[in-house]
């Protein structure tokens, strides 16, 4: 049981209120590994510090495996030396003037010598770092590094391990590499991991658990898919880089979906039910309730999730929303072509009634059914929103 | 073409005027024949002696007293911090008998703690303690400034890190604080025993100029005119002066090179 729930009031307190920055993030965890996500400057690292001991809240609660290591209310605020927790810190820290192995050793001052040297070597083993036990930090490689940082945070068998933005500064094969190393050693060693990073892909590989943080708060917590499938509100969406973000009202709800009209078309959303979609402490957060008809609403869909059709095929499931839209802009990210579609028509309504502005659909196509389909060479398509990804936000 | 060739002459002229008097000190010093009975000569001896150890003293005092209020300077805002800042690098402004003069009313027969100090029967004023406390007053600024800039060189993060290791206060200042900054420890050492052991104008008033007792080396080469010696007597010790100096700004050369490339 991971449980963070506390206020720290940062900056100069005497410059007034709407000067410097109130930390105040609440989020519980069963999982194994949480990701914090946000921005920088949204007080992730602040809040893994305070979690370490090394920031102090105001006020609140901290809760780790071992037991709560800081309570306002009853007084307690153990010191990090006494929190058990390993941390590894965004430029790793790693002591330049100690070599591989007495790095890894740092936390090992007290241990019997024997046992030492033991789990010394057990650790190099571990991370694959033989032959550099005597090598100044200076003198390896970055991902080599950050091994020596996560050896050196585990040496002493904690608990929990705090990880801010740990691979931040190594190249993407080896971030890849490296990330795949820290899910195998907590699964291997039954940790309980938080993981601090801005990276939305990184966020995704690595959690079992996502706490979305915006300026020090946490917009929403739940298990990633549960997330990631349907955001709490429509910043939390765009934090997630949703893309599809588009505002309405509720106008109708069946047991199948919940219906949304926007100025350009009418969509239709999963009614979802689900409660392990986690607890959010903004106040539009989601209930179900909030989307009653005529409460007002956003519409959203991931890109990768939006099916491109050509307009004379028919398209198989009713439920879905489709959507005659024309090619305006694209952008080739490498594997996938990201495709801009302005929305020219839609079932329901007619074609050219629509709203003040313009309406784009944003949507992935990969490399292969961009060539079968021969996306480059027409305008005019067809999108369906499925129902089953589509997701109504309350506003 | 740069300014290089037409600043020479002038650039020359005041290498020349540092080097001159330098140069004739070690000429006079040996066309005497009398420099080796000179260095051995009592007044001499007794000022060397003298000088080692209340210079030595000084250091030490100030390692260990600098020491933490340069780190609290480096690592923690305090209310008054700017204040405590000014104070404690006032003296390297001061001019020296200005420093002498208030430890003579603070510590003096009938200074404020002085008379205190009287009543209990300890003498300071005039005595070689005194000439340990002025030269401590005149040169701790500058280990505490030197350390402070070392310890401020090193990052926080370390010490977050070994703390969350489990290290202890002291532990993480040893292992980890100390060796990341020792060139500057080092260096701030170095000029900090420098300046005590040319310190003259504090000690001049604070402690008199008493052979054996609180005669130092500089005190000395002023004692030797007053006394009607000879004046190679105090070419002598200028001589010593000159090299310790010398060999003191070499060590602190070499420190900065080690910092500049670590070994690590």
């Amino acid at each position: 049981m991971l449980a963070v729930d506390f206020e720290r009031r940062l900056g100069d307190p005497s410059a007034g209120s709407g000067q410097g920055f109130v930390l105040r993030p609440s989020f519980e965890a069963e999982e194994e590994l949480v990701v914090l996500l946000g921005p920088s400057g949204s007080g992730k690292s602040l809040t893994l510090r305070a979690i370490a001991g090394l920031l102090r809240p105001d006020r609140g609660r901290i809760e780790l495996p071992s037991g709560v290591v800081f309570d306002s209310q009853r007084g307690l605020d153990l010191p990090p030396q006494a929190r058990n927790v390993g941390y590894v810190v965004q430029d790793l820290a790693l002591f330049p003037h100690l070599t591989v192995a007495e790095n890894v050793a740092f936390g090992l001052h007290g241990w019997p010598r024997q046992a030492q040297r033991e789990r010394i070597a057990e650790l190099i083993d571990l991370l694959g770092l033989q032959g550099l036990e005597s090598r100044l930090p200076s003198a390896i490689s970055g991902g080599q590094q950050q091994r020596v940082a996560l050896g050196r945070a585990l040496a002493a068998r904690p608990r929990v391990l705090l990880l801010d933005e740990p691979f931040s500064a190594v190249d993407a094969p080896i971030r890849n590499a490296l990330r795949r190393e820290v899910s195998r050693l907590r699964r291997q060693l039954g940790l309980v991991a938080v993981f601090v990073t801005h990276d939305l892909q990184e966020a995704y590989a690595l959690a079992d658990r996502i706490a979305v943080f915006d300026e020090g708060a946490v917009l929403q917590c739940g298990p990633r898919d549960a997330v990631f499938r349907r955001p709490a509100s429509v910043r939390v969406a765009q934090l997630l880089d949703a893309r599809n973000v588009i505002e309405g009202r509720v106008v109708g709800r069946t047991e199948a979906f919940i219906e949304v009209e926007t100025p350009w078309f009418r969509g239709r959303a999963r009614p979802d039910t689900d409660p392990s979609a986690g607890s959010g402490q903004a106040p539009s957060a989601g209930s179900g309730h909030a989307l009653a008809p005529g409460a007002p609403a956003a519409l959203s869909i991931r890109p990768e999730h939006v099916i491109l059709l050509r307009r004379d095929r028919p398209h198989a499931n009713e439920l879905d929303t489709t959507l005659d839209v024309e090619l305006v802009d694209e952008l080739a990210t490498g594997n996938n072509h990201r495709l801009y579609l302005r929305v020219v028509g839609a079932p329901g309504l007619p074609a050219g009634d629509a709203g003040p502005s313009e309406c784009l659909i944003e949507a992935d196509v990969s490399a292969h059914p961009y060539q079968v389909m021969g996306v480059a060479s027409r305008r005019d398509w067809r999108v369906a929103l499925t129902l089953e990804e589509t997701v109504a936000i309350p506003l | 073409m740069d300014a290089a060739r037409a600043f020479a002459p002038l650039a020359l002229v005041f290498v020349a005027f540092v080097a001159v008097p330098l140069v004739a000190l070690a000429w006079r010093a040996v066309e005497s024949g009398e420099l080796a009975d000179n260095l051995t000569s009592r007044l001499v001896l007794d000022a060397m002696r003298l000088s080692a150890v209340t210079s030595t003293l000084a250091l030490v005092l100030a390692v260990l007293f600098g020491t933490p209020v340069a780190y609290l300077l480096a690592r923690r805002s305090f209310p008054g911090k700017v204040l405590v800042d000014l104070v404690v690098d006032l003296p390297i402004v001061l001019p020296p008998t200005v420093a002498g003069v208030a430890l003579l009313v603070a510590f003096g027969r009938r200074g404020i703690l002085g008379g205190r100090l009287d009543d209990l029967g300890v003498d300071v004023a005039f005595t070689t303690t005194a000439v340990v406390l002025a030269q401590l007053f005149v040169s701790a600024p500058y280990y505490i400034r030197t350390v402070k800039a070392g310890f401020e060189g090193v990052s926080p993060q370390y010490e977050g890190v070994a703390a969350t290791l489990g290290a202890s206060p002291l532990r993480i200042f040893r292992r980890v604080v100390l060796p990341l900054s020792w060139p500057s420890v080092l260096a701030g050492a170095i000029l900090c025993w420098a300046r005590a052991l040319s310190e003259l104008g504090a000690t001049l008033v604070f402690a008199g100029n008493y052979p054996e007792r609180t005669q130092t080396m500089p005190l000395a080469i002023i004692g030797v005119f007053d006394a009607g010696a000879s004046v190679d007597v105090a070419i002598a010790l200028a001589v010593i002066l000159v090299g310790a100096a010398a060999i003191l700004l070499l060590l602190l050369r070499l420190v900065a090179r080690s910092a500049a490339r670590p070994s690590f």
